[in-house]
């Protein structure tokens, strides 16, 4: 996470963790944004907040479906919050839109 | 009043009430709005036992028409005004009007009992009204009996009135939204049609391009070119005062004339005379047309120009601009307007004609672009070939604020059609580099006029290739290169990146199936779902492989 506008923060909101993602998600440090994700699964719900994301490409996504797969597999909620159009425009060529849950906010999120 | 007098109100009201739920009913359910309020004012002569009943609308003069009648005398179409007579007193007071003894009422109309032979006796009228006042009023005349009209038939023609009104209101409203939709269809239609006037783009090295972007639905300005019998080019570039419709009728009147006279190939001051001395005698209320003509000889390279009214043509060279002012006023105004013409030899220069919405682009709240910005924003682009020039000053004009029609035409002999290269990097084959790489790319297809989701698309792409050289030809993040070219040939974008590592077969890259919902290999289907083609082949010296990308652009028929 050499660039300073990259960021991977986590917050335990009880019951479900938030991971709010910022930056340009590349093969440079995609791999901390998998430990994040993956270290946030056990704990009831993860979201991942992804407003702040300019742009991701395929390890940055692989790193989303395997974060939703885990939880899925420990029947856990798994939602990306509030994702970019940068974001979503490459979940669409993936064809993943339909697969992860949206959210517009934490909140919805939360409740779902 | 006795029992017997009580028990028969209390049955003529019951009468009254089943009647109204009836005709309301009646009128609710309506889809034929002329045959139910026939129907009712008939039911409503009968109920009210009058001879002739009728319903009277107030149309957008301000008039009130008669336009449903039932009785012995048709007065259907009869015009009144509001305040004339009982009708027009009703709807003037929005207030029921008894006419007891018509023969001693000053309010009662004569005329039409003279000029019929009908004895009107006496009269009853209730408004029809909506939220917003008065929209008509209905109108019973005599009892069958030869009885007056009381105080109790008025007020059971007032309550008959409301559903009527009501029923009326909502046919009027949806024939708004009707007429609404058919407006908006034959804008639509007027629109398609104005812009398959405008001539196809022509292929290969043609050297004359033109653009149109409407500022609403339908455009006073047009463009043509065609080709003369001579061998010669001709072109039109025009611009109608006024907007809306009756511009864009117009529009089309001129741009057939243009192009009708200007097939015989005049001289391009007598082919805009000729215009104009047509258009002066036909055009009225102050209308004109501001045009350009000329003809472009390919061979010798010679243009000749006439301008009526149009804003000056530039001419540009390495750098210098300069600008051919009008040779007359604007079409149809003066009619005995001398149009004069230049010549000149375009060579390599770039012949700009263009409307004054370029120029009349808003740059901020109320400041405009203006001919200076507009030869900034050419001087900008200069270094593309001519088409891809014009769609990025056309792309930086969209970026501000179009106010009036726009359009620009383009007279330049293409550079030849050799590739010119847009990007040019080599960089070590890590992850890091990757941020400034997509930067470069992205910078670099923006200068192309590349609408965002696409370029995002194709810097995606770009950028799984170059990981894919990181992990998968070298094994992992090294300090060997990578070298990564794009050009552009007409509207093919050709990308290549060239590696060190060791020969990949090709045979083992496929593309992965999206319909599976797994973490890895999505970059190869991103590239596949984003480039026309992609080939992966050993370099020609043996020395690292090659990958070549292609994707086609669409610029556009006419914007």
């Amino acid at each position: 996470m050499s660039d300073p506008e990259n960021a991977c923060v986590s917050e335990d909101l009880g019951g479900y963790t938030l991971v709010r993602v910022r930056g340009e998600v590349d093969l440079s440090w995609s791999q901390q944004v998998r430990d994040a994700i993956l270290a946030a699964l056990g704990r009831g719900g993860v979201g991942v907040e992804l407003a702040q994301v300019t742009y991701i490409d395929s390890s940055g996504i692989a790193a989303l479906v395997e974060g939703f797969q885990r939880a899925r597999s420990k029947g856990e909620r798994f939602g990306l919050i509030a994702a970019s159009k940068q974001v979503l425009a490459v979940l669409q060529l993936a064809r993943l839109d339909k697969v992860f849950p949206l959210f517009a906010d934490t909140d919805s999120a939360r409740n779902a | 009043m006795n029992a017997v007098a009580l028990a028969a109100a209390g049955d003529s009201e019951r009468r009254a009430l089943r009647f109204l739920a009836e005709l309301s009913q009646a009128l609710a359910e309506s889809l034929d709005l002329r045959a139910t309020l026939n129907m009712a004012v008939t039911r409503i002569a009968d109920f009210m036992q009058a001879e002739a009943a009728s319903l009277f609308l107030l149309d957008h003069a301000g008039l009130i028409e008669c336009r449903i009648c039932v009785g012995p005398v048709d007065i259907t179409g009869l015009k009144l005004a509001v305040g004339q007579g009982v009708v027009g007193r009703c709807v003037a007071d929005n207030a029921t009007q008894i006419v007891r003894d018509a023969s001693r009422d000053a309010r009662v109309n004569i005329r039409v009992d003279a000029e019929t032979g009908f004895a009107t006796r006496s009269i009853l009228c209730a408004p029809l009204s909506n939220a917003r006042g008065p929209i008509g009023a209905l109108e019973v005349i005599n009892r069958r009996d030869g009885s007056l009209f009381d105080e109790d038939d008025a007020e059971i023609l007032r309550l008959v009135a409301a559903p009527a009104a009501l029923a009326i209101g909502n046919a009027q409203l949806a024939h708004g939204l009707v007429e609404q939709q058919r407006i908006k269809r034959e804008l639509e239609l007027a629109r398609r049609m104005q812009k398959s006037m405008l001539p196809r783009r022509r292929r290969g090295d043609f050297p004359i391009r033109g653009v149109n972007l409407p500022a609403h639905e339908i455009s006073g300005d047009f463009y043509d070119f065609f080709d003369l019998a001579d061998g010669r080019l001709a072109f039109v570039i025009g611009d109608v005062s006024g907007k809306g419709l009756d511009a864009a009728f117009l529009m089309v009147r001129v741009a057939s004339m243009l192009r009708w006279i200007g097939a015989r190939a005049p001289a391009p001051g007598a082919w805009l005379g000729e215009v104009n001395a047509e258009l002066c005698r036909t055009l009225q209320d102050g209308r004109f047309v501001c045009a350009a003509v000329g003809q472009y000889d390919r061979a010798s390279g010679e243009v000749r120009l006439a301008s009526a009214g149009f804003p000056p043509a530039l001419l540009h060279d390495a750098g210098e601009f300069e600008e051919l002012p009008a040779d007359g006023p604007p079409l149809g105004i003066l009619a005995e307007a001398d149009y004069g013409e230049r010549e000149f030899v375009l060579g390599a220069r770039a012949l700009y004609l263009f409307s004054d919405g370029a120029t009349d682009v808003r740059t901020g709240a109320t400041d405009r672009l203006g001919e200076a910005g507009l030869r900034g924003l050419i001087a900008r682009h200069a270094a593309l070939a001519p088409e891809p020039r014009l769609r990025a000053v056309i792309g930086d004009l969209k970026r501000l604020r179009l106010v009036d029609d726009t359009t620009l035409l383009l007279v330049q002999e293409p550079c030849g059609a050799q590739a010119h290269g847009l990007l040019d990097l080599d960089f070590p084959a890590q992850a890091t580099q990757m941020r400034s790489v997509r930067a470069a790319l992205r910078h670099a297809l923006d200068a192309q006029g590349i609408a965002p989701e696409l370029r995002d698309q194709l810097v995606l792409a770009v950028d799984e290739a170059c990981t894919n050289v990181i992990r998968h030809a070298y094994g992992g993040e090294c300090t060997r290169r990578i070298a990564l070219h794009v050009a552009r040939e007409r509207d093919m974008l050709a990308f290549e990146l060239r590696d060190q590592a060791p020969a990949i077969d090709p045979g083992c890259l496929k593309p992965r199936d999206l319909s599976e919902c797994k973490p890895g290999g999505l970059g190869l289907p991103f590239i596949a779902a984003t480039m026309d083609d992609w080939k992966l082949e050993p370099a020609a010296d043996g020395r690292g492989n090659i990958l070549r990308m292609h994707k086609r652009i669409d610029i556009g028929e006419h914007e």
